[in-house]
């Protein structure tokens, strides 16, 4: 890369993707959801788990993909790693997002291996200028490959590099701004890195600027005693739900997500937290939502 | 240099030293106890992809024995792909090889049949054979057909009754889990549902159609794939074996043999 390159216009979302929240789409709910139809605005699922070449998986996704627009969240693509970017996991995600045509693309700001040895979690980065210039290189290139634009995820963390000068808040707005994608605002990490690296989560809200969210993710984590570990098996607590309004408010309606990955409950009870989602979004006034 | 970062700390993870701690700071919890939290999570992933692809080792080993083996193999082989469904292809030779699982000699082979299970799953899809075609080429012909098969169809055969064993361990399975070991071995079909369906299912195959598909998966031509068929039994009905292969989409097309 030579020059820096201008940021592609970001189109903007469906309007109605932003209205209601959507769920995070797992195999035990799929003949409830098929069965009952829930109002939810869009479904999420995670990208790699429709990479095979055909069969079962596909096959849902596709019906599934009548009834509702589809969010794919990659989980391996380590676009943080040094490692060049997977060739086959790119032509895999590739073909996913033209046959899927997703409302929303996403991935993590993480790296998940290197040296071609895959630790398959999602592994926070140093914040540093060379990290960033590097992730603000493979969003690009990312988004070239895929011709369209993404999101890229904060990811929940456990420990902080010493090498880190940037606050992550400043790391995650630069990421957006320099290579023209849009964050996917996980409101649960913000308070679980918060608590667990001891700043202000309403600081890191205050540092993101209003018009680079394009989607906002809520989780409930394990409280160890030692560290908050962001899990996805519990209900959404009542500290991110505050942070999730203030965010709401800032941003404005954004597409939102109810994520629900280990000890998954009934689909009700998974639908229970979008609704309360939904009032949340309902509350703040459309004339002011979604500004791209 | 991010490199470094990310060389170092990904081989305290995978080796289980502490040469990433100085890389780490330390507040309220130490650097090597933050290591320690990121190991755990990286195992629990691994881990969390074999217990979803090996169901049935799991049960029949119970969770302690799993997870102990699954650690071993964890750290003996490097996962290359992001995608966690690629993760546990060489698991079932490593409990071939693993000295605890000694006793249980046919571990390996229900672990085998399981990864042929999950690679049907995500196979690509085919049509079925139109009929029609088949009956368009001279009789004359026939003999020089090589059959193609479904990309859902793996062939597996071992000297334990593993189907049974299999089945008995299903999570919905209900009633006598006996298992009469005098039945010798089996010859198994692994295949998608009336082939253009997605549900995978698994048939227990004599060994003279064992033999027939195994010839047609070599790419063999109908000719010498029938003769080794009948070679193993000479009553094998060759042409209703194949008809019901065609039917349900076990064999989706085919191409001539150049003479």
């Amino acid at each position: 890369m030579t020059t820096v390159k201008a940021p592609p216009p970001i189109p903007s979302l469906p309007v109605a993707c932003a209205q209601r929240a959507g769920i995070g789409l797992r195999p035990p709910h799929y003949q409830a959801i098929l069965a009952e139809a829930p109002a939810v605005s869009f479904l999420e699922v995670h990208s790699e788990n429709f990479f095979g070449d055909g069969g079962q998986p596909l096959k849902y996704l596709a019906r599934f993909r009548e009834d509702y627009p589809i969010s794919t969240h990659g989980v391996g693509l380590s676009l943080g790693s040094t490692d060049p970017l997977d060739p086959h996991h790119l032509k895999k995600l590739k073909r996913l997002v033209d046959a899927i045509d997703p409302v929303l693309v996403s991935e993590h700001l993480c790296w998940v291996g290197v040296n071609g040895r895959f630790l398959n979690d999602l592994l926070p980065l140093p914040y540093t200028p060379e990290a960033l210039e590097h992730v603000v290189r493979r969003v690009g290139e990312l988004q070239d490959f895929l011709k369209r634009p993404i999101l890229v995820e904060n990811v929940s963390s456990y420990l902080e590099f010493i090498d880190s000068t940037i606050p992550e808040w400043e790391f995650v707005r630069e990421v957006a701004s320099r290579a023209g994608c849009r964050i996917l605002l996980d409101v649960n990490n913000i308070y679980v890195n918060a608590v667990n690296h001891d700043f202000d989560a309403l600081t890191y809200l205050d540092a993101i600027a209003p018009g680079s969210v394009g989607e906002i993710h809520l989780a409930g984590f394990q409280d160890t005693g030692e560290l908050l570990i962001d899990t996805h098996g519990t209900a959404v607590c009542d500290e991110v739900w505050a942070l999730y309004q203030y965010a709401i408010a800032r941003f404005g309606q954004v597409p939102t997500l109810v994520e629900w990955d280990t000890d998954i409950p009934a689909l009700e009870v998974l639908l229970a937290e979008s609704d309360k989602a939904n009032r949340i979004l309902a509350a703040h006034r459309p004339e002011v939502s979604c500004a791209a | 240099m991010l490199h470094d970062v990310q060389r170092m700390f990904a081989s305290s993870l995978i080796s289980g030293d502490v040469a990433a701690a100085p890389l780490i700071r330390s507040g309220k919890l130490s650097a090597e106890r933050r290591l320690e939290v990121y190991r755990h999570n990286v195992l629990t992933n691994l881990r969390g992809a074999l217990r979803d692809i090996f169901p049935v080792v799991n049960r029949i080993v119970g969770d302690a024995f799993f997870l102990h083996a699954a650690d071993q193999f964890i750290r003996a082989t490097p996962s290359h792909s992001g995608d966690l469904n690629q993760f546990g292809r060489e698991w079932p030779a490593f409990l071939g090889d693993y000295p605890h699982a000694a006793e249980l000699s046919y571990l390996a082979d229900v672990a085998r049949l399981e990864w042929a299970w999950h690679e049907c799953f995500h196979a690509a899809d085919a049509a079925l054979l139109d009929l029609g075609r088949l009956a368009a080429v001279a009789p004359e012909a026939h003999g020089a057909l090589v059959f193609r098969l479904h990309p859902a169809v793996r062939l597996l055969e071992s000297t334990f009754p593993i189907l049974r064993i299999w089945q008995v361990n299903q999570a919905d399975f209900a009633g006598d889990m006996q298992i009469d070991w005098e039945t010798g071995g089996d010859k198994l079909l692994v295949r998608r549902e009336d082939g253009t369906g997605v549900e995978v299912v698994i048939q227990s195959l004599s060994e003279a159609a064992w033999r027939f598909l195994c010839e047609l998966q070599e790419k063999h031509a109908l000719e010498p794939a029938a003769a080794a068929a009948l070679e193993t039994d000479g009553t094998f009905d060759l042409q209703g074996f194949l008809l019901e292969s065609v039917q349900y989409g076990v064999i989706v097309d085919f191409t001539r043999e150049d003479p």
